[in-house]
């Protein structure tokens, strides 16, 4: 039941998100506007995760409503907050999900790594074992999602050099051994927060638009591509963001 | 984070029958309480074994549900003479949750037993209105957790579904509600429960039943999706239906102590009168 890997927890999830062609349905969708925001050009699906109490929430706090709290309220599975950027005049909303990272939640949380595009991978640089745990992070990502997601590797909490246990060097070194993008942050003192989004967007950005022009086949879904399986489908003007 | 230092000794006193027999006296003055926790020398040379037990949050526990219940009795059953004025049934719910959050704060058991509020976001996700959790000593990482969520009289929710307009619904809660499919709200809560496993119980909790609209009642199971497989659907009836025939109802201590001493694993369902 705890196992988090194989099908049959999987499969157990009923509190999925939709097919990943119900973001196309979310995509371009303009004055709609009953209550929420709808008026957006590009929706995308962040997921923020990483051990338990390496700062994944708090991250998303000072991202989204530029705010921080030391006292420490343990994530109940899974919640999320959205923020709309721009980018080239095109208004990208982002939903971003923030799952807590004990073993327990894995199967909700896994769940919802299917619809996402990108990963904020965060880890302490205070905690070794948070550190240790980024590979395993990187299998749940490579098992679960979408094989063109994109992933920034976060070291959190650089403003406790004091108590510093992963140096800088290694950070990087990991990230480049997984094909990531690297920061290392601060939630508390603000340092790198929006600038690990917004290379995220970039990243997702580049990435939707080669998509685009290697696979003309896409909005079709022609089973040519990686990206018919199981990635969201790419609107047919492409992302000139 | 920085909390820690001022209460290493706060579980001497949740432990000693002492601290049991006059807790109302520190609940009520909190400097008290802190004076006290500032001499634990004293009171643990009496105390043996100097351990302090995991479970001693139980009578805690039920003191901030009588607290709970009875505030909320209080607003249960009012009605405007005039019938104009319908407060929300949500108002119930929150007089509930506050006055066990203020309770459990001031009696100093969140170290052990902790309540988690839900996001409007997580409350359609999950389907819960709270989380409870049992609390692992040394990481604080929830051990055995209880999902609740409120069931009102049926007549306040159908006041509430027609008084709120559709402006109401926030944007997070219209991206939640997109995400959870088109199960029911119970539905969620057991797949939420379920997915964590058999250390995770669904309690619905009943303000007011048809039969006693004046009392609280819960139904609680890790076992919820056992009968997903026998019914179609799990819906009000379904979980009212626990409740016919002439089954034991627990307290809300004989709950708590059920959940604690239950065997790894096993399947575990009760009804319980909270009020
Ligand atoms: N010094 C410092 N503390 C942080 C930082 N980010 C988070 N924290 C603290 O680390 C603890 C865990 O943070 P939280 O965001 O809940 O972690 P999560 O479990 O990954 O969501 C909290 O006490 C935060 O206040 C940071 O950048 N610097
Ligand atoms: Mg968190």
């Amino acid at each position: 039941m705890r196992s988090g890997g194989g099908d049959s927890s999987q499969g157990q999830i009923q509190i999925e998100p939709r097919s990943s062609k119900q973001m196309a349905a979310t995509q371009d969708v303009k004055g709609k506007g009953e209550g929420g925001d709808q008026n957006f050009d590009y929706m995308f699906k962040l997921l923020i995760i990483g051990n338990s109490s390496v700062g994944k929430t708090s991250f998303l706090f000072r991202y989204a409503d530029d705010a921080f709290t030391s006292a420490f309220v343990s994530t109940v599975g899974i919640d999320f907050k959205v923020k709309t950027v721009y980018k080239n005049d095109k208004r990208i909303k982002l939903q971003i999900w923030d799952t807590a990272g004990q073993e327990r939640y894995r199967t909700i949380t896994t769940a919802y790594y299917r619809g996402a595009m990108g990963f904020i991978l965060m880890y302490d640089i205070t905690n070794e074992e948070s550190f240790g745990a980024v590979q395993d992070w990187s299998t749940q990502i490579k098992t679960y999602s979408w094989d063109n997601a994109q992933v920034v590797l976060a070291g959190n909490k650089c403003d406790m050099e004091e108590e510093r246990v992963v140096s800088v060097d290694n950070g990087r070194l990991l990230a480049e051994q997984l094909g990531f993008e690297f920061f290392e942050t601060s939630a508390k003192d603000n340092i790198n927060v929006k600038q690990t989004f917004e290379r995220l967007v970039d990243l997702i950005c580049d990435k939707m638009s080669e998509s685009l022009d290697s696979d003309p086949a896409v909005p079709t879904g022609a089973p040519t591509a990686k990206l018919t399986d199981s990635a969201p489908p790419l609107q047919q003007s492409g992302c000139n963001c | 984070m920085g909390q820690t230092t001022s209460k290493p000794n706060s579980n001497l006193f949740q432990n000693s029958n002492f601290f049991s027999s006059y807790k109302r006296g520190f609940a009520s003055s909190p400097s008290d309480d802190q004076n006290m926790s500032l001499r634990p020398s004293i009171f643990s040379t009496l105390r043996k074994p100097p351990v302090s037990k995991p479970n001693d949050f139980i009578p805690l526990f039920n003191d901030c549900i009588s607290a709970a219940s009875s505030r909320t009795q209080e607003y249960l059953l009012f009605k405007d003479p005039e019938d104009k004025f319908y407060p929300s049934p949500e108002v119930l719910t929150q007089v509930f949750l506050m006055t066990y959050i203020s309770q459990s704060v001031s009696l100093n058991m969140t170290d052990a037993f902790n309540c988690t509020a839900m996001t409007p976001g997580q409350r359609i996700l999950l389907g819960a209105d709270w989380v409870w959790a049992v609390l692992e000593k040394p990481t604080k990482n929830p051990r055995i957790q209880i999902a609740v969520q409120v069931l009102h009289l049926p007549d306040r929710e159908d006041a509430e579904e027609n008084s709120i307009p559709p402006e109401a619904f926030s944007e997070s809660v219209q991206i939640a509600q997109k995400e959870s499919s088109n199960k029911t709200m119970y539905e969620r809560m057991v797949d939420f429960c379920t997915s964590i496993g058999k250390d995770c119980y669904a309690l619905f909790l009943f303000l007011g039943r048809k039969s006693d609209k004046e009392n609280i009642y819960g139904v609680l199971s890790n076992n919820f999706e056992a009968a997903i497989g026998k019914c179609d659907k799990i819906d009000r009836a379904f979980i009212e239906n626990f409740f016919k025939g002439s089954r034991y109802l627990h307290t809300p201590q004989g709950m708590m102590q059920a959940i604690v001493t239950k065997k790894e694993g096993d399947p575990l369902t009760l009804m319980i009168k909270f009020s």
